[in-house]
């Protein structure tokens, strides 16, 4: 028997033990709460500065342009309205990063970040707003982000030392 | 014209009935569902996970079995151009013998279909026609992952079938016969459940259980990661159905014969019907431990697997058949 052998041997478990240490694990992991976010039936309440998709005031804007030569994915392009002097920017979200640099570089803070990233379009095109769809655009989103905080399906986030995340409900219905 | 209430009479006999309807294959199809249910809920929350939950919210996703197996159903049975002969009757033979061992495993206090002194040995017997027929899956298959399973198969079932066999047969030399109805008399007369007279037979015949049912750890047979679905691999649609249900009903029959066996069958219970359901329930607890088993380990790799049958249980094997005749010279003299 050598050395590293006899080594092996002494650093092995107990065969029994560990099939019973592994069985009382999983027991143990079964007992507790799942930590799936159920995410269609429930809302998870974001935080304060969450980067979702961008929404824009048409009646703030200036028009300098700012947004559209910052936007480093080229997601923000000016555009022509007719019966407006100045030219107005227009959200391309197929290139949107959510990166915030227009929200941040906006010097009347007309754009801003709203909570809801999880949009979804049958076409393309319907992901390209020009100025007015995407100022009607926005004004639906901030309702909509208005309703979600309202939702009696809100959960939040809590930091377990067993299970990592876990979410909990905020309103019992 | 033929007179038809003799002729029902003649066919619609226990012998007949047990393997069609209860403990044999309509309580198997149920019994599958249930437990593949089961299964999945159970390594879902020992990983954290809530499981399947949207077909049926409201019972917990427990209609999801019943989905898939429409989807077999209505699936095209597309069957390879170099298969051989056999690939579809394989699986349904398999289908049948497993059915077969029914007709002899009892389900209650009198419900048995077909009485004889050696039901346990016919009832391991009919199991154990299964893994040739598997062979024949793989070969008809004429793939090489399916062939690679069928090897597998071949070799495994070399190795569990003689713990099967011997840990049922200390069950037999401690009840002192191989009728699974007087078995669970014996238990009666003397009081006690076979797993706690020779636990470590009644630990041996679950493991055999697991080998024989491809259960996880042993689920070498099949090795999803590695030869895509063994022996399995070339069906689809309703064949698929069976083929992998084949294996939860063969676990369902093999846990009807470890609650029997070892769990003191329809104990406390001598009426049919409640006598039934407490044997039902016990062989639902069986399944749902070799099921919940699924979170605990990994799969073995083929060789720790055939030195774990041989080297190590099979002794245990023979150990558990000394102490079971020491427990029957002493309780039965």
């Amino acid at each position: 028997m050598s050395a590293v052998g006899e080594a092996e041997r002494r650093r092995a478990p107990n065969p029994v033990r560990a099939h019973l240490e592994a069985i009382a694990a999983a027991l143990s992991r079964a007992l507790k709460p799942p930590m799936t976010l159920m995410y269609p039936d429930v809302v998870e309440e974001l935080p304060e500065g969450y980067r979702g998709v961008i929404a824009y005031r048409y009646e703030r804007c200036v028009g300098c342009g700012l947004c559209a030569r910052i936007c480093p994915a080229r997601a923000i392009k000016m555009y022509k309205v007719p019966g407006d002097k100045r030219m107005r920017p227009g959200y391309d979200m197929t290139r949107c990063i959510f990166c915030g640099f227009c929200v941040d570089v906006c010097p009347v803070n007309a754009l801003e970040h709203t909570k809801i990233h999880d949009k979804a379009y049958y076409e393309l095109d319907s992901m390209v707003l020009d100025p007015v769809e995407w100022a009607e655009f926005s004004r639906r989103l901030i309702e909509e982000q208005s309703a979600r905080s309202r939702s009696p399906n809100l959960v939040r986030a809590v930091f377990d030392e067993e299970v990592g995340l876990r979410y909990e409900r905020l309103r019992r219905s | 014209m033929i007179d038809a209430v003799p002729l029902l009479e003649r066919v619609l006999t226990p012998a007949v009935l047990a393997p069609l309807l209860y403990p044999g294959l309509a309580t198997a199809l149920v019994t599958v569902l249930l437990v593949i249910w089961l299964e999945r809920k159970i390594a879902a929350r020992v990983q954290m996970r809530v499981g399947p939950y949207y077909v049926a919210p409201r019972v917990h996703g427990a209609l999801q079995l019943v989905a898939d197996g429409m989807r077999f159903f209505f699936q095209e049975v597309i069957v390879p151009l170099t298969a051989g002969r056999g690939f579809l009757l394989a699986p349904a033979l398999a289908l049948a013998f497993t059915a077969a061992a029914f007709a002899v495993i009892p389900g209650g206090p009198g419900v048995v279909g077909f009485k004889t002194d050696y039901s346990l040995l016919v009832a391991l017997a009919a199991l154990s026609l299964t893994p040739p027929l598997v062979l024949l899956m793989g070969w008809a298959s004429n793939n090489k992952f399916a062939v690679l399973g069928s090897a597998r198969e071949a070799l495994l079932t070399a190795s569990y079938e003689p713990l099967l066999f011997m840990s049922a047969l200390a069950a037999a030399v401690m009840y002192g016969t191989l009728d699974l109805v007087a078995a669970v008399e014996a238990q009666a007369r003397l009081g006690v459940v076979g797993l706690a007279l020779n636990p470590l037979a009644a630990l041996l015949f679950f493991v055999a259980m697991m080998a024989a049912t491809d259960r996880i750890p042993f689920d070498i047979v099949m090795g999803e990661q590695e030869i895509v679905h063994g022996p399995y691999t070339e069906y689809s649609g309703v064949a698929y159905g069976v083929v992998m249900g084949l294996d939860y009903v063969k676990l369902y029959a093999l846990s009807l014969l470890y609650a029997n066996l070892f769990l003191g069958g329809w104990l406390p219970f001598n009426d049919p019907l409640a006598g039934s359901l407490v044997l039902y329930v016990k062989a639902l607890a069986v399944m749902a431990a070799a099921v919940f088993l699924r979170g605990v380990y990994g799969r073995l790799r083929l060789d720790h697997a055939l030195d774990a049958l041989w080297s190590k249980l099979f002794p245990l094997a023979v150990v558990s058949i000394l102490v079971s005749a020491l427990i029957a010279y002493y309780l039965g003299g």
